[in-house]
């Protein structure tokens, strides 16, 4: 028996539903002439329960089989005759021996085990002993109905919760949409009385006779996968474990594991959906005949009404797409179920001639209050889905439907992450109690939020074209919007969220948000604030809507941090601005694209907005010389000295105090460090005693370079210079005290210090060299003279490269108070 | 045989793995974390309401390597994780008593 079976399970060319009937017919052949030895002159008969009853074996199944008798002494010695030889050979046996009204009483009792004897099959003995057994079990089904139905239904929903269609690793057996929904349907076909099985339910009308076959080749499928599956590990386990996909799809048919999931996925949601249409149906009528007549039709919206408990349509509504949308809706906000012979009704002729609604006429408006509903509304998108009526409004969904994501990542297919995420998204717009306070603060401030729900459903419509999936889904969602009448600043934001969706979490998760560039490049491709706080919530909407490894608080903070300090540079115009685009695309034109945007991603933001093309060109070729130089030019009256060096504390009040021991005046500066290290600063003077005039600049340059090396002394020569030289200019108004301020807020990545002090030589090196003896590293430097009065405004950073803490922060102010006070 | 366990900035952790692997460590467990050290969190303003983050977000990494191989697997590491600026991390080394790889028994160095 070991071998024969061994042989069975070996023999590939008996798949699924074949396989169940061999090793029915084995079993059968073995245990009828074990009974016809063993048995006595006592009533008693075989009967097999369970798969093996509907010959549905498979190899890892148990046998489970009920010995009927009416009493004796020779009962049990058969039954040890029965079960002894089967354990021997290895067969893990259910096995009961009861008399037919011990049988009934235990069914009466208990649902599970009238369940289990709803599957029976006469296998050797008294025929008539097996028919009794199942007239009355049937009779109790029948007797039971009521709560038959209901414990069905509640199986069925919690089966639901793990639909074999979205998950990676789905349970062929118990997971929505499989073997046990099929089971449980038949099971009550015969609690409805005869024919029995599926039949009962079609003639009842719970279930469509267009549905059988269906519902049959699903079946099919399902033991295919289950033989195979069992063949490919030895085992008994109806868990689909990714790493066997591969084996069991070429085992069972023939494919590969990607078609394998697709088939699944169709077939799962095919069945998981008329099976919940009949438990629907079924509970409906249980409420009784009563409640129906006393209900009337509820207008909910035009040509729609609720009738016995779903939402289907008037009579004299039109049969077109957008009636179908406002049945959908209706039903999701009042949450009911949709009446699927209406919705049948209302499916798109081959022909679509004037199916298609009027998008600009009510019907945009229709789809988005149907995603609003959130969770409500996918069973309902379910239902038009199935009906053909989802695909006819949204053409562009066929290449995502049922499209499996088989990784550790994803959990859904693609359609139904989309419609999580659009689930998620509404969540964050009403402010669920799960939603965390700072996501729902967004959340209320978006100044269209019905743009959240479109972007959640489209943004990876791009998958399963070729290419890019955010790029191809931009364009496509762009045209979807645009047919559905959407505004130009609607499409302008769509298409920029779903082209860059996955911006945020890449970016915050490996990038080092502490450098100005790596959040100045994100607000630049956002482009403003609203897109942006869009962006957001779609980034925590797709990455909840995605599985449990995608999101957690660690990630969350960190798409945070990113979010808030991109949207502080857009809001403070610093990024985005219009000025500073013309001036990059001229620099584009002057030395190529590729060089100027990488040029302008390595200095700091505010940067680009402070030179001309040309000056930033030459900029690029002095700090791509790598060394340390000084240049020199002239414009409107004043010298300007550029220099570039390695960055390091100091550089800037060193060059500073080099100009003024020339006496050259500096009226504006700027100093800019470039992402790789290398400083750029910017002098424009005034040669007020006329040095550069007489000597030329080498001198002064020669002076910078020494001083940049460490081999001139820049504050001795200032000391000296001061005891030597007396101011040089005229007040024009009585002597203001200096002022230091502090500013924390203008930055997310320095500390701005901004010194108002009277113009006197030497100052800049002063207020420099005190920066410096704190440890504190310049980032950039404003510098301006107006009048008799200088604003010098200092990005800086301690010595760990982050913003000032407050001990930092007092210091710098009282020592450079002091000094200017001094003075 | 050591256990090496380091907290480090998340966005370093391509580059730590590059010069693990590069050093001969050949496997090891990557777990995502949230801390604080002396920085400790911070305030964001979003629309002129704070939010405070207590805790800052690390990625954590534990790597069980012989004897001999930990000095140098654990400086391999600390360069790979500095950027010289505030909340870098920590790298510590402690001692294992056991290690049994679970598919064949092995035990000890053979297990690494």
């Amino acid at each position: 028996m070991r071998d024969a079976r061994a042989r069975l399970v070996a023999d590939s060319a008996l798949g699924g539903p074949a396989f169940g009937a061999a090793y029915a017919a084995l079993l059968d052949g073995v245990l009828a002439p074990l009974f016809e030895r063993a048995a006595g002159e006592e009533a008693a008969a075989l009967v097999s329960l369970g798969s093996y009853a509907r010959e549905e074996l498979c190899p890892g199944s148990d046998v489970d089989l009920l010995l009927l008798h009416g009493g004796g002494r020779t009962i049990p010695a058969l039954a040890d005759a029965l079960w002894y030889p089967l354990w021997d050979a290895g067969f893990v046996v259910g096995h009961s021996a009861r008399t037919l009204k011990e049988a009934v009483a235990v069914a009466d009792g208990d649902l599970h085990v009238l369940t289990s004897m709803l599957d029976v099959r006469h296998v050797a003995g008294d025929e008539a002993l097996s028919s009794a057994l199942v007239e009355r079990i049937r009779g109790l089904a029948e007797k039971r109905r009521g709560r038959l139905v209901e414990a069905f239904a509640t199986a069925a929903a919690a089966r639901r919760e793990a639909l074999i269609a979205d998950l990676l690793e789905p349970n062929v057996k118990d997971g929505g949409g499989g073997l046990r929904d099929l089971q449980s349907l038949a099971w009550m076909g015969w609690a409805l009385g005869p024919p029995g099985a599926l039949g009962s339910l079609v003639e009842a009308g719970y279930v469509r006779s267009e549905d059988l076959p269906t519902l049959d080749a699903a079946r099919d499928l399902f033991l295919t996968v289950r033989v195979a599956l069992h063949r490919v590990t030895g085992t008994k386990s109806d868990d689909l474990r990714l790493q066997d996909q591969d084996a069991v799809a070429a085992v069972a048919l023939r494919t590969d594991a990607d078609d394998m999931a697709r088939e699944l996925a169709g077939a799962a949601r095919a069945v998981a959906w008329i099976a919940a249409d009949a438990w629907n149906r079924l509970r409906a009528t249980q409420r009784g005949p009563l409640g129906r007549i006393a209900r009337r039709d509820r207008v909910l919206a035009r040509g729609i009404v609720a009738r016995d408990g779903r939402v289907t349509i008037a009579a004299d509504a039109a049969h077109d797409g957008a009636t179908a949308l406002r049945l959908a809706v209706a039903a999701a906000v009042h949450d009911l179920p949709v009446d699927r012979q209406a919705l049948a009704t209302l499916a798109p002729p081959d022909a679509a001639d004037g199916w298609a609604p009027d998008w600009s006429s009510g019907a945009g408006a229709d789809l988005v209050t149907l995603l609003r509903q959130g969770r409500r509304a996918i069973p309902v998108i379910e239902s038009l889905e199935h009906a053909g009526v989802w695909l006819s409004l949204l053409p562009e969904w066929e290449h995502v439907r049922s499209r499996p994501q088989r990784n550790a990542y994803h959990r859904f297919t693609v359609d139904r992450h989309l419609l999580e995420a659009v689930a998620e998204s509404v969540e964050l717009l009403d402010g669920a109690d799960t939603t965390e306070v700072f996501d729902r603060d967004v959340a209320r401030h978006l100044d269209r939020p019905e743009l959240l729900v479109v972007c959640a459903l489209l943004h990876d419509i791009g998958k399963g074209l070729p290419g890019d999936h955010s790029e191809a889904g931009a364009e496509m969602a762009v045209g979807l919007c645009r047919r559905l009448g959407f505004d130009d600043e609607a499409l302008g934001r769509v298409e920029r969220v779903v082209r860059h969706h996955l911006l945020l979490a890449d970016v915050a998760t490996r990038r080092d948000l502490g450098e100005e560039a790596t959040v100045a490049r994100v607000a630049r491709l956002v482009g403003d604030a609203p897109t942006l706080e869009l962006l957001y919530l779609l980034t925590v909407a797709d990455s909840q809507a995605t599985g449990p490894a995608a999101w957690n608080s660690v990630k969350a903070a960190l798409v945070r941090e990113l979010f808030v300090k991109a949207l502080h540079l857009l809001e403070r115009g610093e990024v985005g601005a219009g000025l500073g685009e013309e001036r990059r695309a001229e620099l584009a034109g002057r030395v190529g694209e590729e060089r100027a945007t990488a040029f302008l991603d390595a200095m700091p933001v505010a940067y680009g907005a402070g030179f001309s093309a040309d000056e930033m060109a030459a900029h690029l070729e002095l700090l791509d010389g790598g060394s340390t130089a000084v240049a020199w030019s002239q414009d409107l009256g004043q010298q300007v000295c550029t220099v570039v060096a390695p960055d390091r504390p100091g550089m800037f009040a060193s060059v500073a105090g080099v100009l003024s021991l020339h006496g050259l005046n500096v009226q504006q500066a700027a100093a800019h460090t470039r992402a790789d290290g290398m400083a750029l600063e910017v002098f424009r003077v005034v040669d007020d005693v006329g040095r550069i005039e007489r000597r030329g600049t080498d001198p002064v340059s020669d002076d910078i370079q020494a001083a940049l090396a460490d081999d001139l002394d820049v504050g001795a020569g200032m000391a000296e210079r001061a005891r030597h030289y007396a101011p040089a200019r005229r007040r024009t108004a009585p002597p203001t005290p200096p002022r230091v301020y502090v500013d924390q807020e203008a930055s997310d990545f320095a500390t701005v210090v901004e010194v108002h002090a009277d113009d006197r030589v030497g100052l800049l090196f002063q207020i420099t060299r005190v920066l410096a003896d704190l440890g504190l590293d310049v980032h950039l430097a404003k510098v301006s003279t107006i009048g008799d009065r200088v604003v010098d405004a200092f990005y800086v950073r301690d010595a760990s490269g982050g913003k000032l803490g407050e001990p930092d922060v007092e210091r710098v102010r009282h020592t450079l108070l002091g000094r200017l006070q001094r003075a | 045989m050591k256990l090496i366990t380091a907290i480090i900035k998340p966005h370093k952790l391509d580059d730590v793995k590059a010069a693990l692997q590069e050093a001969g460590v050949s496997g090891m467990t990557v777990s995502e974390a949230r801390g604080f050290g002396r920085q400790r969190g911070h305030t964001e303003t979003y629309r002129g309401a704070e939010y405070t983050i207590d805790f800052v977000p690390k990625v954590r990494l534990e790597i069980v390597i012989d004897d001999a191989q930990a000095q140098a697997v654990s400086e391999a590491l600390v360069r790979a994780a500095q950027t010289d600026k505030i909340g870098d991390g920590k790298v510590w080394v402690t001692p294992v008593e056991s290690i049994t790889r679970i598919r064949t028994g092995e035990v000890g160095p053979d297990a690494l």
